[in-house]
């Protein structure tokens, strides 16, 4: 298994789409590229996910091309009128339980759908991936108040912390933010899969409380000039030079 | 209204889909339900964006979420959650309200709510019913909350005691006459049969059409509807709401193809910035038979 080939593959294929639909956000998809992967090369069908920062759907869409969701074919069809694959997911994406966009409103949607499995006491865990400037919102920290009072330790929040709101409001501490609202949070290195893995899928804590992990990671991670213009790449789509040498650049 | 909402839960408690959150009011009127069914039964604290999407996350699971606090904190405060999380996905949330309108009257225009009707008409797939007195609100909500669309119940403080047959969609002609159409919804229902009857005497026949859906009106309710606007000409609107997006612009709205005249008993676009009591606020916005009787004279 070429895990490593596997990543780049779905960067490329995130790159493909946001330059053919003129339309995306690859910094943003980037850094999570690990965090998907690590968490669909292991979710079972009892297991949900919700993609909170929505704005990341092309890197959602690409993984699930990846991982047989969807056909590869269709991620061409990215931003089209007539497509399934918009600039932020809906519910008609098969597997995609949630719309998301408007950030703040993957968490306690996912908390709610958590709650609905505990009280028929269904196995299988829920994740939710929120980005640090998401964190900014007031509905995450209702719902991180929420999922505790409600006792959700089958809900598992990921903090995709790649310092995209440090120029604004910045989500400072947000392990200990988690922690001191009564989750068992931890940290770890959202672009090393077996980090991730463990983290992720490290099973319940004997407190019953939910699990935060922050995963610190490069926005635009695995194209240089991604990572080191993040900010005026967070909502642009490369030419076809420019395509062509990041592609180069994720080429084994 | 409140008690008919909590036995009305309680009864339908068995249903192990039914799921209540509230935020953080009402919690001793509901005490039935949450003894029987207490791992059903959640109150959510004051913090209703996040219950919104609770409940919306309850009903991917297949649950029929109840969230229960007051309107403007549970419709204003959650207008963004209501559109994106219930609407666009189209999760058959209920979202049951109180104190809409002027209903806490004293407690300024932070707790008074007379724009919810006109927001909620504006999303697609939601459903709004007023119900205003116990028996409507038992079989309206009986009738819809588990029909998979989000549905907002507005429960009036003041209720009425008219006997009505409410059906959802429909519309109810409970006075007929050829000279002009009263059309309300809510707890102004006696004042405009009241005015109804005093309009009678001095020889003015109206017709009273009475609401408690206000979306969607089926065929047969728009039909009623235009056709008594067609027979009359005349359009007298009543209801506790904004005259902007609300019943008035429903009939607006529906009777297109057909010329009328028309005066709305409502609240101005203004602020109601008087405390004071319920009665007080209505009596200043024309809200009484009196008013309704001198908006079908300006007809006239």
């Amino acid at each position: 298994m070429d895990r490593a080939g596997d990543l780049r593959g779905i960067r490329r294929g995130i790159l493909r789409m946001v330059h053919r639909a003129g339309e995306g956000h690859i910094p943003s998809s980037f850094s999570i590229v690990e965090i998907l992967y690590a968490l669909y090369a292991r979710m079972g069908a009892d297991d949900a996910f919700f993609l909170s920062k929505g704005h990341a759907s092309a890197g959602l869409y690409a993984t699930l091309a990846h991982f047989g969701f969807l056909d590869q074919a269709e991620l061409e069809t990215f931003g089209r009128y007539e497509s399934r694959l918009g600039g932020h997911p809906s519910n008609k994406v098969p597997s995609v339980l949630s719309a998301s966009g408007s950030l703040g409103h993957g968490l306690p949607m996912a908390a709610g759908y958590a709650l609905g499995k505990k009280i028929r006491g269904e196995d299988g865990t829920v994740f939710c991936l929120v980005g640090d400037g998401e964190a900014n919102e007031g509905t995450i920290w209702e719902a991180a108040a929420h999922a505790v009072r409600l006792g959700l330790a089958n809900l598992v929040c990921v903090i995709d912390d790649n310092e995209s709101q440090a120029r604004a409001m910045p989500s400072i501490n947000l392990e200990e933010k988690f922690a001191a609202f009564g989750w068992e949070a931890s940290t770890v290195d959202g672009h090393d899969l077996a980090a991730l893995e463990k983290g992720l899928f490290g099973g319940a804590p004997a407190s019953g409380a939910p699990r935060a992990v922050v995963a610190r990671t490069i926005k635009g991670k695995g194209v240089k000039e991604l990572e080191r213009n993040a900010v005026a790449w967070h909502h642009k789509a490369p030419s076809a030079e420019q395509l062509a040498a990041f592609e180069e650049e994720l080429s084994p | 209204m409140r008690e008919q909402f909590a036995k009305t839960l309680a009864d339908l408690g068995a249903d192990e889909r039914l799921a209540v959150l509230i935020g953080d009011i009402s919690h001793f009127l509901l005490r039935d339900f949450e003894q029987e069914f207490p791992e059903r039964f959640y109150n959510m604290g004051i913090a209703e964006q996040s219950m919104l999407g609770v409940a919306a996350g309850l009903a991917m699971r297949g649950f029929y979420p109840v969230v229960h606090s007051i309107a403007p904190f549970v419709v204003e405060r959650c207008f963004e959650q209501i559109k994106d999380d219930l609407c666009y996905q189209g999760l058959g949330v209920n979202i049951v309200s109180v104190g809409s309108a002027f209903d806490y009257a004293a407690l300024g225009c932070t707790h008074h709510c007379y724009d919810d009707l006109a927001i909620l008409r504006a999303l697609p797939g939601m459903q709004i019913v007023y119900p205003s007195a116990p028996h409507e609100f038992d079989s309206l909500f009986r009738a819809t909350y588990a029909n998979g669309s989000p549905t907002y119940f507005r429960l009036p403080a003041k209720t009425h005691e008219v006997r009505t047959s409410p059906r959802f969609g429909e519309v109810e002609l409970l006075r007929e006459g050829g000279d002009c159409t009263i059309v309300v919804a809510g707890p102004q229902l006696p004042n405009a049969l009241a005015a109804a009857d005093a309009l009678a005497e001095e020889g003015v026949a109206c017709d009273v059409i009475y609401l408690t859906t206000i979306k969607p009106l089926a065929a047969s309710a728009r039909a009623a509807i235009t056709a008594s606007v067609q027979k009359t000409g005349k359009v007298v609107s009543v209801e506790e709401h904004s005259i902007i997006g609300g019943v008035g612009d429903e009939v607006a709205r529906i009777c297109t193809d057909v010329p009328f005249t028309a005066r709305r008993v409502g609240i101005a676009d203004r602020f109601l910035t008087n405390y004071g009591s319920y009665a007080e606020h209505c009596a200043a916005n024309g809200l009484t038979a009196e008013g309704i009787i001198a908006a079908a004279h300006e007809l006239a």
